[in-house]
């Protein structure tokens, strides 16, 4: 696109296609032709047809839109960023957070805090997690920068309560260990994409 | 005029009884045609409509009924408050009052075992005026003085245009029904409702419908205007004036508009029922199955036609009515008129 | 020596098309560093030799390659920094350095500031060539701040490297691996030098270097400091913050009087509990070494304090009441200003034993030499001298700053050193190999001047007197020294092939004694050196020395002839080419000694300011009324590099500050750093607003953080010098008021990562007569410690340390820095 076609604005001139749609009916005559012609051709009634034939599909082929919400759940997107989860090792049960402190720092509206220590067995324990559910914005840069897949974003949408707090707790997040066989592996914003493979250059071991 | 002698006399018990099962009814209706509204809509919108009160929803009337009556009565401040609070009550009453001139349930005698009224016979219509439809049009006619003086009492601005709307279109609809409805009965001529009954008691093919079509169409018309119905619901249309004449209404007040509009719908159905399409068959102990199977028809054809068409604009209806539908109506009048003199 | 005497001739140069000035002699990578140009090297440190470990510095100049970190400069060089083939050799080290290295950026403690994640994205490394099999490497703890990950270093010897030749403890070295050898096939594939490096890397870790698995130091954490991977970390910090997560709050290391430049970085303490605290001390490296207390004395701050109105009242009346202040160097130049303020405006006395001996001493130099102030320092030292004389500075535990550049000299400019000081000390000879040390008797601090004076001045110079008297310790003698020499000898040898006989000269080796006559000096026989193998070694020492300078200790200024050791110092700067640097007894002793006029006693009723007294101010948190600690306000500190430091509050702080009260007592400024710009100009102070006060390095380690004392000097006639008097010594035990390594106060000793003991340290041999526990008895009371064995030390002298003021060990010792007491076992 050169430089003068680009600073043209007047983009309606450009892409618009005008329909021919005639004229308006001029006098009397002419719209009562118009109406009769519309009257007689039977439009309206293909319309009354078309509703009929979706209640008549709706009541006998139970071909419903409806979601009967709280008992019934449409299933989401795993694209969909709701409330954090904090996913285990499935070998271990170990949960996958390594401390490394990328979702806190990335955190555009700063809600994720953590304490770190070093624990006895030489590793990095992460002794306080937190996220501020009442600043949260879910814009899912935590669960995208994460090296581990450690935080993702839940299937759990309904966070209408009198304290998000709740959400918040570490446990609450984690996967319960008895459920652990449950745990869906997470792949919405930030997982490894299915062509991850052909994206990397192999790095040659020795053993 | 022969068949109604046969009949035994008509109490004034039996009017009273008439009358409660009218009021009780046709307001129980009415409260049921939303619901059935509801329902309609919703399945033509592959949806499931009301479900969580009652078996499929069914209670939700009582539960809407409920809520219009708990809730708060406004009237607002600058309102006329004395019009602003008889409105409603003009169209719930113009509409059950056009009721009782028109055969809503066959005719049946209380059974002797309850005291009483035992033994009482009640008629099918409460009064069985010899005027009857003259006396149905005139009443529902006069039904627009409950929008129009809700809508000019309320200091609301969508209020006074649903009102100037109402007049308008009811005004100009009510032409168009008298004249559609003129050539009927001048090929019955009479005007009551029994006689038009009698007329078309001889099987489907008596019925009026075949003889005036466009008397038929012109009627449905008009009664469709004249109940406010889509595509002429433009007195109270939100998207343009909010909710018109009622935009100021609460609580009972406003149910009260809406129950005189279903019964009007059901008051139009019957008339049409009766007058085109045979009315129930005396003769015939599934009369009464019949005419509600009629009556029921042109309810749902109310409900079908909102799910299916959008609403036409002020100019278009006005126009419509006068210079199209009127001229019709008169074409056909003296058609038939010439038919009936040859 | 070459090298030092061209040291400020500027040459052009010119890197990748750019011409730049650069000193001649300078390493091209420094060169490059000082004009802010970017070569990438990962071992070399700008103050420490050349370690050619990394080989990534890998440049081309005039068209060959060289590193840049061990080729010097010419005039007209061209150097350039990036060719293909440099580019490829680069990536190829980098790969290298990344083969096995673990991939846990996500905990190491250095990820985001890590400078092998820095270089491998400059480098652009976007995949791996090489491979071989990693070996099995266990973390270990190096001493009670050292934490030390073997698995993430990349024996860069960067630690090993600021360890010999900066802090001159040599504690830790490169140690063997086990690794499997580097697959011979890569020699073809891959680039030379990047083979070389992996091969070195493949075979060594780093490991303690006395073999224990634990170092023997002085725990600085300098190599923590430099390490640029995760491999060295404080144990107190292991996983404990992401480096983005501190803030860095530029300040002054507080309790010696190095004033090094340093950084609190600081983060709330935890989820719950959002005030900030430090976490840990980091410093420019490249251009400032921090000594122990710097770096892990940072947790001092006064956490208890909040606005008590009751004893802020008490304080006033305190005040009206008392007739003394006591307090030590520990207080910034504004809160001394304060207390001279109060003192000009009430009379109330200033009693400061810390310092007062100093003060006195440079009033003595500044009159008996015409400066305000000495006439060098530690960070000139080690750029340009390569001679040292340490006189009365035990150089471990009271300057890091003298010891640093004493060995730094050493190591870097090949220079040379005299180390004079009673109390032996095993760590100074091992500074380098031209360092004679003599440990004098106490109290012998002047005949070591005298001998600098008998081997540098200008003997035209000198008074007659003192000539005289320098001559008088001078004799000749006569020795029989045995000498080799090489003799032709003819011999008849017969030759077995041809059974001829023939004539053979060989040379043979024989000893001779021979009479030769030999100048001796008493002064180095009187100082505890030899005499006869003294003038030999000196001989060699001064060869090719230009720069000589001399740097003198805390033992001077609290000696019984202080006035005279002054003059002396003031003779030597006028008659010998010795620049001098004076080493403040602790943090700020200088600007307490310029800005307030202390007083030779305490009497009536005194107010302390974190020292025993009636009443006590106190950023300890136990005094009456709490005051901030050095971390929690701003304010100026004066260093042994004469310069005004400008130090900021890290930690929040609640309660009164000292110019609350000296507010109610005279018209103060709303704030205590609007003092700044009115001290006393007449001692070198500037006036300039403490927020105009600039804190950096310049790129070419020019110190630029607040600004030089003006260092006014005047022409006076040379100073009158007394003969020193050697029957004035003292005799029997003597214990010398020496604090350990990284104590200097009690600020040092509340902070949690410093761990030496409040005892009395002495060496092994002496420990061996002592029990566990001691009294020591002095004439003015005792005190009884427990004994800790100093492995450094030798000799007989024990060290009382004085960090606790509390315990008024400076009254014990009344004045002086030696005293003879009675050891008796408990």
């Amino acid at each position: 696109m050169s430089l003068a076609q680009f600073k043209n604005r007047n983009v309606g001139s450009q892409s618009y296609v005008t329909l021919d749609v005639g004229k308006p009916p001029q006098g009397g005559w002419c719209k009562f032709k118009q109406v009769a012609k519309r009257t007689f051709k039977g439009e309206l009634f293909v319309g009354l047809w078309v509703v009929f034939r979706n209640m008549l599909q709706a009541l006998f082929k139970n071909d419903m839109h409806t979601v009967k919400y709280p008992l019934e759940k449409m299933p989401i997107s795993p694209r969909y960023r709701a409330i954090h989860d904090m996913l285990r090792l499935l070998e271990s049960g170990n949960y996958r957070c390594i401390g490394c402190g990328l979702c806190e720092k990335i955190c555009i509206s700063n809600c994720i805090a953590m304490d770190t220590r070093y624990d006895e067995e030489q590793r990095k324990e992460v002794s306080e997690y937190t996220i501020n559910f009442g600043r949260c914005i879910f814009c899912g840069y935590c669960a995208e920068v994460c090296p581990e897949l450690a935080i993702v974003h839940g299937p759990r949408y309904e966070n209408a309560s009198e304290q998000r707090a709740g959400f918040s707790f570490f446990e609450d997040m984690l996967t319960p260990i008895d459920k652990l066989n449950l745990q869906q592996e997470y792949d919405g914003f930030g997982a490894i994409s299915p062509n991850a493979d052909e994206n990397i250059k192999k790095t040659p071991l020795a053993y | 005029m022969e068949a109604t002698h046969l009949l035994p006399e008509v109490t004034w018990v039996g009017v009273l009884i008439k009358t409660v099962i009218i009021l009780a009814i046709i307001s129980a209706l009415a409260g049921f045609g939303t619901f059935i509204e509801r329902k309609v809509l919703a399945f033509m919108q592959r949806r499931l409509g009301p479900m969580h009160v009652g078996p499929y929803g069914l209670l939700q009337i009582a539960a809407d009924g409920i809520k219009l009556f708990t809730k708060e009565d406004i009237i607002p401040q600058n309102a006329n408050k004395l019009i602003f609070m008889v409105a409603p009550l003009i169209t719930a009453a113009t509409a059950f009052i056009a009721l009782g001139a028109v055969p809503v349930f066959p005719d049946f005698t209380v059974p002797d075992f309850i005291p009483f009224i035992g033994g009482t016979f009640v008629p099918s219509i409460a009064s069985d005026l010899n005027i009857g439809i003259l006396f149905v049009l005139g009443m529902m006619a006069s039904g627009l003085y409950g929008p129009l003086l809700a809508g000019m009492s309320q200091a609301n601005k969508w209020g006074i245009i649903g009102a100037a709307r109402t007049a308008i279109q009811f005004l100009s609809y009510e032409v168009i029904t008298a004249l559609a409805i003129l050539a009927p009965v001048m090929l019955v001529g009479s005007l009551s409702f029994v006689d038009f009954n009698m007329y078309q008691s001889g099987g489907v093919s008596s019925w009026l419908i075949w003889q005036q079509p466009v008397a038929f169409i012109l009627f449905l018309i008009a009664g469709f205007a004249e109940t406010n119905r889509t595509p002429f619901d433009l007195l109270e249309h939100e998207a343009e004036v909010v909710s018109g004449y009622a935009t100021e209404y609460s609580g009972m007040r406003w149910g009260m508009f809406f129950i005189g509009e279903y019964a009007n719908m059901i008051t139009i159905s019957v008339i049409a029922a009766i007058v085109f399409l045979g009315g129930y068959d005396a003769s015939s102990s599934i009369g009464w199955l019949t005419i509600m199977l009629k009556i029921a028809f042109f309810f749902f054809l109310m409900l079908w036609v909102r799910a299916a068409w959008p609403h036409v604009r002020p100019d278009q209806l006005m126009w419509f009515c006068w210079k199209v539908l009127m001229p019709i109506a008169v074409l056909n009048v003296l058609i038939t008129a010439i038919i009936v003199l040859l | 020596m070459g090298e030092v005497q061209t040291i400020n001739t500027m040459v052009d140069i010119t890197i990748d098309g750019v011409t730049y000035k650069a000193k001649e002699g300078e390493f091209i990578l420094n060169a490059a560093r000082a004009n802010n140009v970017f070569i990438p090297a990962i071992c070399y440190l700008t103050r420490c030799s050349p370690t050619l470990a990394c080989r990534i510095c890998l440049v081309e100049a005039d068209g060959k390659q060289v590193y840049a970190c061990n080729a010097k400069v010419k005039e007209g060089m061209e150097v350039v920094t990036k060719t293909p083939t440099i580019l490829e050799e680069r990536r190829a080290i980098m790969e290298v350095y990344d083969v096995n290295h673990p991939l846990q950026c996500g905990v190491c403690d250095k990820s985001g500031e890590c400078e092998l994640q820095n270089y491998t994205l400059e480098l652009e490394v976007d995949s791996q060539s090489y491979a071989i099999p990693d070996t099995k490497r266990e973390t270990t703890n190096w001493s009670s701040v050292l934490h030390y990950d073997p698995g993430l270093c990349i024996v860069c010897e960067r630690c090993t490297t600021v360890c010999k030749d900066m802090i001159g403890d040599a504690a830790i070295t490169t140690a063997k691996r086990g690794g499997e050898a580097v697959d011979k096939a890569y020699k073809e594939s891959m680039p030379k030098d990047a083979y070389a490096m992996w091969n070195k890397l493949q075979k060594s870790v780093i490991a303690p270097s006395n073999g224990t698995g634990e170092t023997n130091c002085s725990d600085c954490g300098e190599c923590i400091a430099v390490c640029p991977v995760g491999a060295l970390v404080s144990r107190d910090f292991v996983y404990q913050s992401n480096a983005w997560d501190l803030k860095r709050v530029p300040a002054v290391a507080a309790h010696s009087s190095d004033g090094a430049q340093i950084y609190y970085e600081v983060k709330p303490t935890s989820i719950a509990n959002r005030t900030e605290k430090i976490y840990r001390v980091t410093n420019e490296w490249n251009y400032v070494s921090l000594d122990g207390s710097a770096r892990f004395a940072y947790d001092f701050q006064n956490t208890t304090a909040k606005k008590d109105e009751k004893a802020f009242q008490k304080a006033i009346e305190a005040f009206k009441k008392a007739k003394t202040i006591r307090f030590n160097a520990m207080i910034t130049n504004e809160e001394a200003m304060m207390l001279q303020r109060l003192k000009e405006k009430t009379g109330i006395k200033l009693y400061n034993p810390e310092v007062r001996a100093f003060q006195k001493f440079l009033r003595e130099y500044q009159a008996a030499s015409g400066n305000m102030l000495w006439s060098t320092d530690t960070d000139t030292i080690m750029k340009e001298s390569d001679f040292v004389i340490s006189i009365g500075a035990s150089l471990r535990n009271d300057s890091p700053a003298m010891k640093y550049a004493f060995n730094n000299v050493q190591k870097l400019n090949k220079g040379a050193g005299l180390y004079f000081h009673p109390v032996g000390d095993t760590l100074i000879p091992t500074f380098g190999k031209s360092i004679e040390v003599f440990n004098h008797k106490a109290g012998l601090e002047e005949a070591a001047l005298y001998l600098v004076l008998e081997l540098f001045a200008d003997k035209e110079k000198l008074p007659s007197d003192v000539k005289e008297y320098l001559d008088s310790f001078k004799s000749t003698r006569t020795e029989i020294v045995k000498e080799k020499v090489e003799k032709s000898v003819k011999e008849k040898v017969l030759n077995e092939e041809t059974g001829e006989e023939e004539e053979v000269t060989k040379k043979i080796k024989e000893t001779v004694e021979k009479e030769i006559t030999v100048d001796t000096n008493a002064l180095v026989d009187l100082l505890g050196g030899d005499a006869s193998k003294f003038d030999d070694a000196f001989a060699k020492m001064m060869k090719k020395k230009e720069r000589f300078s001399m740097m003198l200790g805390e033992d001077l200024y609290y000696h019984d002839k202080a006035e005279n050791i002054a003059k002396l110092v003031a003779l030597i700067e006028a008659t010998c080419p010795i620049d001098v640097v004076m080493a403040p007894p602790k943090s700020n002793a200088l600007g307490v000694a310029l800005i307030c006029d202390l007083d030779d006693e305490a009497d009536g009723y005194t107010v302390g300011y974190n020292e025993k007294a009636d009443f006590v101010l106190s950023a300890l948190g136990s005094g009456d009324l709490d005051m901030p600690a050095m971390n929690q306000q701003e304010g100026t500190l004066c260093n042994i590099g004469k310069r005004v430091l400008p130090t900021n509050a890290a930690v929040e702080y609640n309660g009164y500050e000292l110019n609350d009260l000296v507010k109610v007592f005279t018209g103060a400024p709303e704030l205590t750093i609007d003092w700044t710009k009115d001290l006393p100009k007449d001692k070198g102070f500037r006036a300039i607003e403490f927020d105009a006060l600039p804190n950096c390095f310049e790129n070419d380690g020019t110190d630029n953080r607040g600004y030089r004392l003006e260092n006014s000097t005047k022409e006076v006639p040379l100073p009158k010098v007394e003969r020193f008097d050697e029957q004035a010594l003292l005799d029997g035990e003597i214990a010398y008021r020496c604090n350990p390594a990284r104590q200097f106060n009690d600020f040092t000793d509340k902070s949690h990562e410093i761990f030496e003991p409040f005892g009395l340290y002495v060496s092994k041999e002496k420990s061996e007569s002592l029990g566990e526990k001691v009294e020591v008895v002095f004439e003015k009371g005792s005190i009884t410690l427990d004994v800790i064995v100093d492995d450094k030390m030798t000799g007989d002298i024990v060290k009382v340390p004085d960090y606790k003021a509390f315990e008024g060990i400076y009254d014990l010792f009344d004045g002086l820095r030696y005293q003879t007491v009675t050891l008796r076992k408990v």
